[in-house]
C-alpha cells in the first residue's frame, strides 16, 4: 500500500481539514448562548428580535472588534429540555454568556448549571422569586421579579378596589409565584385572606363553574394569574357569568402579551396588571421601539417580553464591551467572570424598561433582580387593535418582599 | 340551612352544556369502536381541525357559521377517510382485521394524533385564534347568562344522534354498515363493500367530532393543542355512557360534565379535571359497559 | 449493512463463549469497559455527551421497565409517566422534607412506584387493550394533575435543589459522577429483565401476551402475571424517577412528566423493537441521540417523531431488534443449509 494510495490522501486531507475547523472554531468571537420557549404566540419573535439585534451589533463592527456568534435554542418551557439546552450551550458551545430562559420552571434549575459551570446567566422574562433567591453569583434578572409586581398590585388593589379577592391560578411557574406572591402581599399589606382560590391547568378551557362560584362570593376583584390566552378565556367567561364589571379583573404579568387582549376582545377592558413596560408609554425611545416592532415582526404595542430582551441585549453589549476579554481557549473561564463582573458593574442602564436597571457583584436578591420598576397598566380597548394606559409607575424598595 | 339552588342550577346547567360536546366527539369515538373495534386516539386530533376548519371557512373565506360548519365536516371526513385508508388500513393487511391489530392500532393513533397536531401547528401557528360567532345576545335564565352557542351545541348534538340513529337503523347503507360492524367475514360474503363501508364509518365520525370543534369554537377560542384535553374527556364521556352505544355517548358526556362540574363546585375546584378521570376508572372497573352499552364481544 | 449484521453475529458468539465461563462474566466485563465512557467522550468531544450518556441509562431503565410490561406481557399501559412521576417525587420529598440520604430514599422512591404499580395494574385484570390504554391513560395524568396543584408536591414552581447522593466525602454532584451510578443501575436493571424475561417468569408473560385463555388453561395465574409484569414495570420506573430527581441540577417539575413524555417512551420502545429484549436498550439509545441531533430542526421534530412511530408501527413493526433477529436467523438458516450441502457432498 503505497501512501500515495489515494484513500490516505483524502485521510490525511480531511484529518487537516478537520483540525482546521476545529482551531478555527474557537476564534475571537464572543459565543453567546440562548435558550428560550420558541413555540408560543411571539416566541418565535422574541428570540427572532434577539437574534436581529445581534446581527445588528455584529454588522457595526461588532464588540471592541470582535464579533458576537449567537446559538439560539429552543427549550419548549420544559425543564429537562432547558437543562439540556444549557449543559450543551455551555459544553459544546463553549458560550461565554447564557441567555435564558422565558419560564420559570426552566430558568430555575438553569441557575444551578450555570453557577456550577461559571458562566453568566442573564434572564430575558422570568419572573418567579426563587431564581434569585438561590444566591447564585452567576445569574442576572432583566424582568421585573414577580414580589414586586405583587406589592404594586396588592396596593392599588387595596387602595382602590378592597380586600375581598378571587384568584384563579394556572399551573405554571411564573403564574403559581404570583399568585401565592398576591395572596402574600394582600395578607401583609391589608390583613386579607382570599376569597376564593382555585388552581386551573394550564390549557383550561372551561371556567364558568370557578365564575359561578366567585359570583356568590360576591368579590370586589378576581385575579387571574395563567399564561395569556388562558386568562384571555376566563376573563370571557367571568363577563358570561355575569359577574359585572365593577368587579375588577386583576391579571399577572402575562397580561401584558398580546393574545389576552386580541383573544378577549372587550372582556379585557378595564383589566389591569402589573407589567416592567408599556406599550402606551410616551417617552420617545419606547414610541421608536413600538415602531421598530411593528415593521420588522409585525405586532402592534408589544408587550414586556419585546421590551425586556430588547433591553437585555443592550445590558449584554454594554457589559461585553466593558469586560477586558482574551477571547481565547485557555482564557475561557477568567472571560466569563470578567463578563460576569461587568455585567455586575451595571448601574442605572435607561432604557425600555419603566426605571433605571441596576446591577450589583453581591449574590443575593437585591443585586440580582436589576429592574425594580413596575407600571400598572389598564386596557381601555380590547381586540386585535387594543389599547393601554398607564395607571401609575412605582419603583419599589430593592428589599421589597424579601 | 339556604342551599344555594340557583347555583346548583347553574353548575348542572354548565356540566349539561360542556358535557353535550363531550358527547358528540365520543359518539364519533364510539361510532368508530362498534364499526371497527378500535379506539381511535388521534380522534381529539380530528375534532381540531374541525375547529380550524370551520375558523377558516368562516372567517377567512367567509362562508356563513352554518355553511361553514357543514364544509368544516366535509373536510373533516375526507380527511379522515384519507388517514384510514392510507395508514390504518395496513395495520390490518398482516391478517386479522382490525381486532387483531390491536396493539399496533393504539401506539398508530397516538403518533397519528402528534402528527396531526404538529402539522396543524405548522399551517396555523401555535397562537390561539378567537373565533366569534354573531348569533344574538345570550339567553338570561335567572341571573345565569347562556350564550347562545352552548344552546345550538345541545341542539346539534341530539340532532347529530338522531340523524346517525335514523341512518343506521333505517336506511339500506346503514343495515350494510351495521353488517360490517357485527362481522366483516360475513359482510364480505354478502356482497357488501366492506372497505367503502369502513370508510364510511370513519368519514362520518370524523365529521361529527369536527361539527364539535366548529360549535365549541365560539366558547374557548381555536388552538391546535386543543384536541388532547378534550380526547381524554370524550373517551371518559364514551366509556361512561358504553362504548358502541350512540345514546350512551351523549348521555355518557353530560355524566362527566356534570360530575366535572359538580366536583369542582362542591369537592375542590384544583382537581376539575381528575373528577373525569376517577368517573373513567370507576366505570370500567365497576361496569366497564357503561351506562347503556353492551358487553364487548370480539368481533373478526 | 451486512457488515454491521456481521458484527452483532460476532459479538453475540463472544458473548456465548465468556457466558461459558461464568454467568455474570460478559455483564462485568460490559460494565468495566463502559465505566471510562465519560472520559472518552470528554476527550472526543465534550461533557455535553456525559449527560446525554445520563439520560440514556435513565431512560434505558424506563424503557426496558415499560417493555417487560408492554411487549412481553402484552398489557397496554399508558400511563407509565405517572409511575415514574411518583418515583420521582416520592424520593424527593423524603430527601428535602425528612433529610433521609438518598440511599433511603431512592428505595422508598421504588416501592413507593411499586405500590402504585399495583394500582395501575389492578384494572389490567378485568380490561383489555383499549380499555386498559384508557384507564392507565387516566391515571398516569392524575397522577400528574395531583402534583399540580398540590404545594406539597412541588405544584407549578417544581420541586427545587434536590440533594445529590453522597457516599462518604464523595458526592454525585456531577455528570462524570452520576454516570457511575446511573450506569451501574442501567446494567441491574438490564440484567435482571434478561433473567426475568429468560425465565419461567418471562415465559408466563409472553403466554398471557399471545391468549390469556389459554394460558389460564396451561395453569398460567393470568392474574398474577399481569399483576408481576406491572409491579416490575413500575419498580424500574420508580427506579428511573429516583435517579432523574436527584440527578444535577435537582429539580423536578411536573410538565416532565406528560403525555409527550409517554409517547418518546412508546417511540423507544417501538423503534427498538416491542418484545425484543434488547428493545428497550436499542430504542433508548437510539431516539435519545436523534433527538439530540435534530434539535436545531425543532419546528419539525415532533412531526418526525410520530411520523416515525406511524412508520413503524405499520412497515417494521418488530422494530429494530426483530429486523436484527431476522438477519441472525436468515443467516444461521443459509449457513445450516450450507453444511448440509457441504455435508451430502
Amino acid at each position: 500500500m503505497s501512501i500515495f494510495n489515494k484513500n490516505f490522501i483524502a485521510a490525511g486531507m480531511a484529518g487537516v481539514f478537520v483540525a482546521g475547523m476545529a482551531a478555527s472554531a474557537m476564534s475571537a468571537d464572543i459565543r453567546v448562548g440562548i435558550t428560550m420557549r420558541m413555540i408560543s404566540e411571539n416566541g418565535q419573535r422574541y428570540g427572532q428580535m434577539v437574534m436581529d439585534e445581534i446581527d445588528m451589533i455584529n454588522e457595526s463592527g461588532g464588540i471592541n472588534g470582535n464579533m458576537l456568534k449567537a446559538t439560539l435554542m429552543n427549550d419548549e418551557c420544559k425543564s429537562d429540555k432547558g437543562v439540556a439546552n444549557a449543559i450543551k450551550l455551555i459544553n459544546q458551545q463553549k458560550v461565554h454568556i447564557l441567555i435564558g430562559s422565558t419560564c420559570s420552571s426552566v430558568s430555575l434549575p438553569i441557575v444551578d448549571i450555570t453557577e456550577k459551570a461559571g458562566v453568566p446567566q442573564i434572564i430575558p422574562h422570568s419572573t418567579n422569586d426563587k431564581i434569585t433567591k438561590k444566591g447564585s453569583a452567576w445569574v442576572f434578572r432583566v424582568p421585573v421579579s414577580g414580589r414586586y409586581y405583587a406589592g404594586v398590585n396588592a396596593k392599588y388593589v387595596g387602595e382602590n378596589i378592597g380586600k375581598k379577592i378571587a384568584y384563579l391560578c394556572a399551573a405554571d411557574a411564573a403564574s403559581q409565584n404570583d399568585c401565592d406572591a398576591m395572596q402574600s402581599q394582600m395578607k401583609s399589606q391589608h390583613g386579607a385572606d382570599p376569597a376564593y382560590v382555585a388552581q386551573v391547568q394550564e390549557k383550561e378551557v372551561d371556567f364558568r363553574t370557578h365564575m359561578q362560584k366567585i359570583k356568590s362570593a360576591g368579590v370586589d376583584g378576581i385575579m387571574i394569574a395563567a399564561l395569556a390566552e388562558t386568562m384571555a378565556r376566563a376573563l370571557t367567561q367571568s363577563y358570561e357569568a355575569g359577574i359585572p364589571a365593577s368587579v375588577r379583573r386583576i391579571g399577572s404579568s402575562s397580561a401584558s402579551n398580546s393574545p389576552v387582549p386580541s383573544i378577549a376582545g372587550d372582556a379585557a377592558k378595564g383589566v389591569f396588571f402589573a407589567a416592567a413596560y408599556a406599550a402606551a408609554d410616551s417617552r420617545p425611545i419606547a414610541r421608536l421601539f413600538n415602531e421598530m416592532v411593528k415593521k420588522r415582526y409585525g405586532v402592534n404595542s408589544p408587550d414586556h417580553d419585546f421590551s425586556q430582551a430588547y433591553d437585555l441585549v443592550r445590558i449584554t453589549e454594554i457589559a461585553l464591551k466593558n469586560a477586558d476579554l482574551k477571547l481565547d481557549d485557555e482564557n475561557l473561564a477568567a472571560d466569563r467572570t470578567a463578563i460576569r463582573d461587568a455585567i455586575a458593574n451595571v448601574k442605572d442602564y435607561n432604557g425600555l424598561a419603566s426605571g433605571p436597571i441596576s446591577f450589583c457583584a453581591a449574590a443575593t436578591p437585591q443585586c440580582r433582580d436589576g429592574n425594580r420598576t413596575a407600571v400598572l397598566i389598564a386596557y381601555t380597548k380590547g381586540g386585535k387593535d387594543y389599547k393601554t394606559e398607564v395607571l401609575a409607575r412605582v419603583t419599589m424598595p430593592i428589599d421589597f418582599g424579601l | 340551612m339556604d342551599f344555594d339552588f340557583s347555583s346548583l342550577f347553574a353548575f348542572l346547567l354548565f356540566g349539561v352544556t360542556i358535557g353535550v360536546v363531550y358527547g358528540i366527539v365520543a359518539l364519533g369515538i364510539s361510532l368508530i369502536y362498534s364499526g371497527l373495534d378500535i379506539v381511535h386516539f388521534a380522534h381529539g386530533e380530528i375534532y381540531m381541525f374541525g375547529a380550524f376548519f370551520g375558523l377558516v371557512f368562516s372567517h377567512t373565506m367567509g362562508f356563513p357559521y352554518p355553511v361553514a360548519l357543514l364544509l368544516a365536516m366535509v373536510c373533516a371526513a375526507v380527511l379522515g377517510m384519507g388517514i384510514e385508508r392510507v395508514f390504518y388500513r395496513r395495520l390490518t393487511k398482516g391478517g386479522g382485521g382490525y381486532t387483531v391489530a390491536g396493539m399496533g392500532m393504539i401506539i398508530c393513533g397516538f403518533g397519528m394524533s402528534i402528527v396531526l397536531m404538529n402539522i396543524a401547528f405548522l399551517i396555523w401557528g401555535a397562537a390561539a385564534e378567537p373565533f366569534p360567532v354573531d348569533l344574538g345576545m345570550p339567553f338570561q335564565l335567572g341571573d345565569i347568562t347562556l350564550p347562545k352557542s352552548y344552546a345550538l351545541t345541545a341542539v346539534v348534538a341530539v340532532l347529530l344522534m338522531a340523524a346517525l340513529h335514523y341512518f343506521l337503523k333505517k336506511t339500506k347503507l346503514g343495515l350494510a354498515v351495521r353488517a360490517v360492524a357485527a362481522n366483516k367475514d360475513i359482510a364480505y360474503l354478502m356482497g357488501i363493500n366492506v372497505p367503502m363501508m369502513i370508510s364510511l364509518i370513519f368519514g362520518l365520525a370524523c365529521g361529527i367530532a369536527a361539527a364539535a370543534g366548529v360549535l365549541i369554537g365560539p366558547m374557548q377560542s381555536v388552538q391546535v393543542e386543543m384536541g388532547y384535553l378534550m380526547l381524554l374527556k370524550a373517551f371518559a364521556a364514551a366509556v361512561v355512557g358504553g362504548f358502541g352505544s350512540l345514546p350512551g355517548a351523549i348521555a355518557g358526556g353530560i355524566v362527566v360534565g356534570i360530575a366535572e362540574n359538580l366536583g369542582a363546585a362542591y369537592i375542590s375546584p384544583n382537581h376539575k379535571d381528575i373528577y373525569a378521570f376517577l368517573l373513567l376508572i370507576l366505570v370500567l372497573m365497576i361496569k366497564p359497559s357503561g351506562l347503556f352499552g353492551i358487553v364487548a364481544r370480539v368481533k373478526a | 449493512m451486512t457488515a454491521i449484521y456481521s458484527i452483532f453475529g460476532r459479538i453475540s458468539e463472544t458473548i456465548e463463549k465468556l457466558a461459558a465461563i461464568h454467568r455474570l462474566l460478559p455483564w462485568i466485563l460490559a460494565f468495566a469497559l463502559l465505566l471510562p465512557l465519560p472520559q472518552i467522550l470528554s476527550a472526543l468531544f465534550n461533557d455535553y455527551y456525559i449527560y446525554l450518556a445520563n439520560k440514556i441509562c435513565i431512560f434505558i431503565l424506563l424503557s426496558v421497565g415499560l417493555n417487560i410490561v408492554k411487549g412481553f406481557c402484552g398489557q397496554v399501559t399508558v400511563g407509565h409517566v405517572g409511575l415514574y412521576a411518583i418515583g420521582a417525587v416520592s424520593s424527593a420529598l423524603i430527601s428535602l422534607h425528612f433529610g433521609w440520604s438518598f440511599w433511603l430514599a431512592f428505595p422508598i422512591g421504588i416501592l413507593a412506584a411499586g405500590l402504585a404499580g399495583i394500582v395501575v395494574g389492578l384494572p389490567s385484570v378485568r380490561l383489555e387493550g383499549a380499555y386498559l390504554a384508557l384507564a392507565t391513560l387516566g391515571l398516569g395524568e392524575s397522577v400528574r394533575i395531583m402534583i399540580a396543584v398540590t404545594p406539597l408536591f412541588g405544584s407549578s414552581t417544581g420541586l427545587l435543589s434536590i440533594p445529590a447522593p453522597t457516599i462518604g466525602s464523595f458526592t454525585f454532584d456531577s455528570y462524570t459522577n452520576y454516570y457511575y451510578l446511573v450506569l451501574a443501575a442501567a446494567m441491574i436493571g438490564i440484567y435482571l429483565s434478561f433473567s426475568i424475561l429468560r425465565s419461567a417468569t418471562g415465559r408466563a408473560f409472553m403466554a398471557v401476551r399471545e391468549d390469556t385463555v389459554a394460558a389460564a388453561v396451561h395453569g398460567v395465574n393470568v392474574t398474577k402475571y399481569k399483576l408481576l409484569a406491572f409491579v416490575i414495570s413500575a419498580l424500574y420506573a420508580g427506579a428511573a424517577g429516583g435517579l432523574f430527581a436527584h440527578m444535577p441540577p435537582g429539580y423536578i417539575h411536573h410538565n416532565n412528566f406528560t403525555i409527550i413524555e409517554m409517547v418518546t417512551l412508546l417511540l423507544m420502545i417501538v423503534l427498538g423493537g416491542i418484545g425484543h429484549i434488547w428493545g428497550g436498550i436499542i430504542g433508548a439509545i437510539i431516539v435519545t441521540i436523534i433527538y439530540d441531533q435534530t434539535l436545531e430542526f425543532y419546528f419539525y421534530q415532533p412531526l418526525l417523531f410520530g411520523l416515525t412511530m406511524v412508520l413503524i408501527v405499520i412497515f417494521m413493526p418488530r422494530g429494530i431488534g426483530g429486523m436484527i433477529d431476522r438477519y441472525l436467523a436468515t443467516k444461521k438458516f443459509i449457513a445450516s443449509q450450507e453444511e448440509k450441502s457441504n455435508a451430502a457432498s
